[in-house]
């Protein structure tokens, strides 16, 4: 049988007959082959047909296991997309998701089945478990993909939102193919490769631990969370299991160069280390590249809505203190145009905002045409191509060298650990919380430190009580600043910069 | 002691540092968590940490974390 071109399944199988016994997924305490994958997702995708689910979102709550890529894929066979939940964010803001995607299927494990009471779901929940047992039926798996394209839906993952409630970017098998093809083509992945994951299973950074071994035969060990906070531990994994490439964000690449973890050894069978999500300081990538000469090192930019990374720019030598790493050149099947506010392409040297066209933009916002049309827009310079692309909100500049470089935002989006987070849903979140009449959040991006200023009675711990409760806790502030009243501008607007006193 | 529970205090408001036990083992302090931590730790009590010592059995409880810093300090 034959899935349209791009199908991230037509990799799933060839791959599985080019490495049956190949292991796919390793967590530590359990692995599966590719054809294991293969198989079992053969099952869960027939078991989601057998109830008359296809074409839908399904919801994606499972553990740190080697499952639950496999539960991906199964969700897809039955040509439907997931929609993977954090289940380690407080519940309140699980609700608030499964309030966007209301979905009307949701896939949970033992893992995560002690959660379920406490979420309000309202369609079924289907336990993983009992899905593996279901007997794969062949003729419903062929004819799930009759009619579709590789243009079908893959997934859906949630990022933070202006409106202060999380935005769904639902992201296409095709747009998904783009990057993961260019990526793997310059990591030089082959099937002796072995990443090591960092991300959760659900966020974006995790496709390219999750796709790159279909694409390329190499294996992915799914790291322990808990190893993060003990590096000689995190060291020692990366060690027996011969981790050869790592794709994590700069907050890990960060930790442990700041945890010192390089005095008492070092992953030794590295090759290359790609990072992305904010701008690396440059004293821990020294670190880095002090203990492990000969390795790769390559800088990656790029938004969810770009399918995760769409430039990168392999560094050529050991960084200064004052070296200012480009983001580079667009990867494969990329364009970039920095764009001015006119309309009009920005010169060399000058500053314009980040766009992406190309196969490998999202096809939108799930359940959110507006916002859709607000970010992906007609190309203004040449309107006539009817080229959409994608408007970051990022500022960047051409470099003499042919290079681009990063300059921040053109709105207030914080960075921070590797995630994106609108202020706007920091304070709509402190304004929830009784006692608080206004609030206003910065980012001290040197100490990476988010502060959160508010006015009225409630104290700092009952808003930090009211974060742990309700939001992922990367976005619970770390310093609290009460204050009389809010500095404003003559114009109204709240004076940020004399805030910035504040910071410590 | 009571140093060190200020700064915890401080770090996680929301935790209630005199009954966990279990602070890394069972996840309840996160491995940013945990450099926030060590760098205010090194910096309030002149210390410093090495990465041998970033082990569970050093930063499961406040009493474990007393222990290392007081061991730390005569050394």
């Amino acid at each position: 049988m034959g899935y349209p071109q791009y199908c991230v399944l037509e990799r799933l199988k060839a791959s599985a007959l080019k490495y049956p016994d190949k292991v796919l997924y390793n967590d530590t305490a359990e692995t599966v082959t590719f054809r294991q994958a293969d198989e079992l997702s053969d099952r869960i995708g027939s078991f989601l047909l057998s109830k008359g689910v296809t074409k839908r979102p399904v919801v994606v709550m499972t553990g740190r296991s080697v499952l639950t890529p496999v539960c991906f894929f199964g969700a897809v066979k039955a040509a439907c997309f997931y929609a993977p939940l954090d289940h380690t964010v407080p519940t309140a803001r699980m609700e608030q998701v499964l309030s966007v995607i209301d979905a009307d299927v949701l896939i949970a494990d033992k893992s995560t089945e002690g959660l379920l009471p406490k979420i309000g779901i309202k369609g079924t929940v289907y336990m993983l478990e009992d899905m593996l047992g279901q007997e794969p039926d062949q003729s419903l798996l062929e004819n799930a993909w009759n009619g579709l394209s590789g243009d079908h839906p893959l997934y859906v993952i949630f990022t933070s939102g202006s409106s202060g409630k999380p935005k769904g970017v639902v992201t296409s098998h095709r747009a998904l193919d783009c990057y993961i093809s260019a990526v793997a083509k310059v990591l030089r992945l082959d099937g002796t490769d072995i990443l090591g994951n960092q991300s959760p299973l659900d966020y974006i950074a995790a496709i390219r631990d999750i796709y790159l071994p279909l694409w390329t035969g190499c294996g992915t060990v799914i790291l322990p969370k808990s190893s993060f906070a003990i590096p000689t531990e995190l060291f020692k994994l990366l060690n027996s299991y011969a981790v050869t490439v790592l794709c994590w964000s700069v907050s890990g690449v960060e930790l442990c160069a700041k945890l010192n973890a390089f005095a008492f050894g070092k992953p030794q069978y590295l090759r290359t280390v790609i990072f992305s999500g904010s701008v690396i300081n440059s004293r821990y990538l020294r670190a880095w590249q002090d203990a492990l000469p000969g390795v790769r090192f390559i800088n990656q930019y790029g938004p969810t809505e770009a399918t995760a990374s769409c430039t990168y720019y392999e560094v050529p030598a050991p960084v200064e203190a004052d070296t200012v790493l480009p983001i580079g050149r667009p990867y494969e099947n990329y364009r970039i145009y920095l764009i001015r506010k006119d309309g009009t392409m920005a010169p060399e040297g000058e500053l314009g905002e980040i766009c992406v066209g190309g196969p490998g933009l999202a096809l939108g916002y799930f359940g959110a045409p507006e916002l859709t049309e607000k970010s992906f827009v007609p190309n203004p310079l040449d309107p006539s191509s009817g080229e959409l692309i994608y408007r970051t909100g990022d500022l960047g500049s051409m470099g003499p060298d042919g290079l681009l470089y990063f300059h921040g935002r053109k709105d207030r989006q914080i960075k921070h650990m590797g995630h994106r987070i609108e202020p706007d849903e920091i304070e709509s979140a402190a304004k929830a919380v009784e006692g608080v009449d206004s609030a206003y959040a910065m980012y001290d991006r040197e100490k990476e430190l988010l502060y959160l200023f508010y006015t009225g009675s409630a104290s700092s711990k009952d808003i930090v009580l009211y974060f742990r409760a309700n939001m992922p806790a990367f976005m619970v502030p770390r310093r609290l600043v009460q204050l009389e009243a809010m500095p404003k501008l003559p114009n109204g607007k709240i004076d940020a910069n004399s805030l910035k006193q504040h910071f410590i | 002691m009571e140093e060190l529970m200020e700064i915890l205090q401080e770090l996680r408001p929301d935790v209630d540092f005199e009954s966990e036990k279990a602070l890394i083992t069972e996840g309840i302090l996160d491995s940013f968590d945990i450099v926030s931590l060590v760098t205010a730790v090194m910096e309030h009590f002149d210390i410093e940490i090495s990465p041998i010592e970033l082990i569970p059995e050093n930063f499961d409880s406040v009493e474990s974390m007393f222990a290392l810093i007081s061991r730390l300090r005569e050394e």
